[in-house]
């Protein structure tokens, strides 16, 4: 009886945990991330590092939107970024099933681009950031 | 309307052309410099001054000024991406390329009218620019059918007018 008991407590339990937070793919967490990333850099004319963003890398295939992968001046993930065109938000078009290998998003910011390099038109930015606000500042510069 | 003003041009220009002399000859020997800016976050971006008004053989100097993003000078002419000619119909066309950031192109200006440029991955947010050189061509592009055809309308609308580069020399965004 006690064993039962046990047994049910532990069942229970276990179904009402909180979804464990998980950390990011090994093959991006730190850079240069695994192909089929590459440095955005290396694609379109672009500073190495951009101030607020970090140090990119994309699959090429998956442009406009991404996912691009951005690291902080010690090669750590900071965060996840989506590059969504403005004329792109309509009721005829969708961007479905995008990759998500950052693991934990701490939190998000979505703002306006007026675009830039390999996303040459008004866009949305969507960053999914893995650290926390104060983290931001490791690639603030 | 349009013919109207490519005529009043044609009629006036000489009379504009001499009350703006105090400020084309009052300019040193360096390039005209015009700055590429923008926000951090990429929300803004802008040519410093939009539009300013110089002499024939006057040297203009791009400088990318923006640390987190590339920006061009790009003449609107059909040679640079399929634009409508929107300079004098006898100046060569001119691109500086991607500029990255402290990158800078210049290119001297030889033949009298209206030149218009633009930022090739900034256009469709209106990051363009307006040189006059001395006064507006009598017959040029200025009005014409075709000069808008195509041009995003934030880049159509960010145009400075002539007359405003005319009179006051340098034009700033706002």
């Amino acid at each position: 009886m006690n064993k039962m008991l046990s047994f049910a407590a532990t069942m229970l339990f276990a179904g009402s945990l909180p979804a464990l937070a998980h950390d990011p793919a090994a093959a991006i967490a730190t850079s240069p991330p695994a192909a089929p990333y590459q440095q955005v850099s290396g694609l379109v004319p672009l500073p190495d590092f951009l101030p607020g963003l970090g140090q990119l890398f994309v699959d090429p295939a998956t442009l406009p939107a991404g996912p691009f992968l951005a690291y902080d001046h010690d090669g750590k993930l900071v965060s996840t970024i989506y590059m969504i065109p403005v004329a792109d938000l309509n009721p005829d078009k969708s961007f479905d099933n995008l990759m998500a290998p950052g693991g934990n998003v701490d939190h998000v910011d979505v703002y306006y681009n007026a675009g830039h390099p390999g996303v040459e038109v008004p866009h949305a930015h969507v960053v999914l950031w893995h650290v926390d606000a104060a983290g931001e500042a490791r690639v603030a510069q | 309307m349009r013919l109207a003003r490519r005529r009043a041009f044609g009629i006036g220009g000489g009379f504009i052309a001499a009350l703006s002399l105090p400020i084309l000859t009052a300019r040193g020997e360096g390039p005209v410099e015009i700055s590429m800016q923008g926000r951090a976050d990429g929300s803004h971006v802008w040519f410093d001054p939009i539009g300013v008004h110089v002499r024939r053989g006057q040297t203009i100097r791009w400088t990318n000024l923006d640390p987190g993003n590339a920006h061009t000078a790009t003449a609107y002419h059909p040679a640079n991406l399929d634009h409508p000619r929107r300079i004098p119909l006898a100046a060569p066309a001119w691109s500086s390329d991607y500029l990255l950031p402290n990158g800078a192109f210049s290119t001297t200006l030889t033949e009298p009218g209206v030149y218009d440029f633009f930022c090739i991955p900034h256009e469709h947010a209106g990051m363009v620019g307006r040189i006059v050189v001395v006064e507006p061509e009598s017959e040029g592009w200025l009005g014409t059918a075709g000069a808008d055809q195509g041009v995003p309308e934030a880049a159509l609308r960010a145009f400075p007018p002539v007359e405003e580069i005319m009179q006051r020399g340098v034009v700033r965004p706002a």
